[in-house]
């Protein structure tokens, strides 16, 4: 059947389309408050709904920090601690150039690790051995000349305080506050600073050793007189 | 398509609160009916009534001028809306189903004088008969007879073609007179 034949009987069923209309005459009302409560639905889904989703941009954020943290390098600090270090090496003078080779002996006699009180401590060691190098420069020249008592004496003095100095070198002892090792340019030691630590470390060994010996003793003691 | 349908339109897309009131002023009576035609509970047919206007409004900009008016588009969401309901529901209710075929062994003369010839008493078994209707054929029947939609515009709203829906009408007629003649019997 065509458009138009439909369309005719749209026309002709006149019956049909007056039970129709009186059908929908009979159909139920909209409520006057439906479309009222249809737009407060509309609204409430509004404004449930999230205007700005912000966990993808967290989440991108949390990886950019991650892949970051992982990608950059870590910085080079032993380099930068020698970097750093260098300018605070001493410089011989030229009256110490000469002074060189025994400079060196003492210092390999009396490894310093710290650089602080270390420096101190060459200091008082190089004005020690100047002071009798100078002497003993004096002594060459005047060799010929008769040797005075009072000369011969103040070189003695001064070797023995040049004694004294070695004496005081070798007892010292690094505590935990000489040697902050929770400082970063403090974690690369110079071989004289590691023979020390090991040297320490034996004696504080054989020091242990010994005070177990003597408790042992004290045992045997106590057990020997019960 | 007249300006104020453009602008409703437009209003629509923009999720404006004015134009949602406007379409519902405009719509609502009709989709309403056409609702509570398919779903005799006036609970149901509210229910179904706003979830045809939420997906109205959110699904605005799927809406294309040129496949149909607005007015078809809405009907075409309302029917597939309570046709779903229906589904979900699975009221227990008998409807009419020629099995046997016996309607189709009317004669066109028949039929056109049961619908055709005014007469108050056909009048009367014609709605007594359409109650033992299923919902899509006189969801159908409405559109084409008292809404007066043309044969394209129910192929859009109940999703098939213009012939399928021309050959339901004619099947529904003689249905129809079937019943009717069952009442008289």
């Amino acid at each position: 059947m065509t458009e138009e034949k439909f369309n005719a009987l749209r026309q002709t069923d006149a019956n049909l389309r007056d039970a129709l209309r009186m059908d929908e005459a009979e159909v139920p009302k909209m409520p006057a408050d439906l479309n009222e409560r249809l737009m407060q639905r509309v609204a409430a889904q509004e404004q449930k709904k999230p205007r700005h989703i912000v966990w993808p941009w967290i989440a991108a954020a949390c990886v950019a920090g991650v892949m970051m943290i992982w990608l950059t390098p870590p910085k080079d600090t032993p380099t930068d601690v020698v970097a750093e270090n260098k300018p605070v090496v001493e410089q011989p003078s030229d009256n110490d150039k000469e002074e060189k080779p025994e400079m060196a002996k003492v210092e390999t006699e009396a490894p310093v690790p710290m650089p602080t009180p270390v420096k101190v401590r060459k200091a008082q060691v190089q004005t020690t051995v100047a002071k009798r190098d100078a002497a003993l420069v004096a002594q060459e020249t005047k060799a010929e000349e008769p040797i005075a008592q009072p000369v011969i004496d103040e070189v003695h003095n001064d070797l023995a305080v040049a004694q004294t100095a070695k004496t005081q070198e070798k007892s010292v002892t690094l505590t935990e506050r000489d040697i902050p090792i929770t400082r970063p340019e403090n974690y690369k030691y110079t071989p004289e600073e590691i023979a020390l630590l090991k040297k320490q470390a034996n004696e504080a060994y054989l020091r242990w050793a010994e005070l177990e010996l003597e408790i042992a003793k004290h045992n045997l003691e106590q057990t020997a007189s019960k | 398509m007249t300006g104020i349908d453009i602008d409703l339109i437009r209003g629509l897309r923009e999720q404006s609160p004015k134009a949602q009131r406007m379409a519902l002023e405009c719509y609502g009576k009709e989709i309403f009916a056409q609702v509570a035609r398919m779903l005799p509970a006036v609970e149901d047919a509210e229910e179904v009534y706003q979830d045809v206007f939420v997906k109205v409004f959110r699904n605005i900009r799927m809406y294309d001028a040129e496949k149909s008016s607005l007015r078809t588009w809405i009907s075409r969401i309302a029917y597939n809306e309570a046709v779903t309901w229906q589904r979900h529901k699975r009221q227990a209710v008998i409807y009419f189903e020629d099995r046997e075929g016996k309607a189709e062994q009317l004669t066109d003369a028949e039929v056109e004088e049961t619908l055709g010839h005014p007469n108050s008493e056909t009048v009367q078994l014609i709605r007594a008969a359409l109650k033992h209707l299923p919902p899509d054929e006189r969801a159908v029947i409405t559109m084409f007879y008292y809404e007066e939609m043309s044969l394209k515009e129910i192929a859009f709203v109940t999703e098939s073609l213009p012939t399928t829906v021309a050959s339901k009408l004619s099947r529904t007629r003689k249905k129809i007179c079937k019943i009717i003649k069952m009442l008289q019997s």
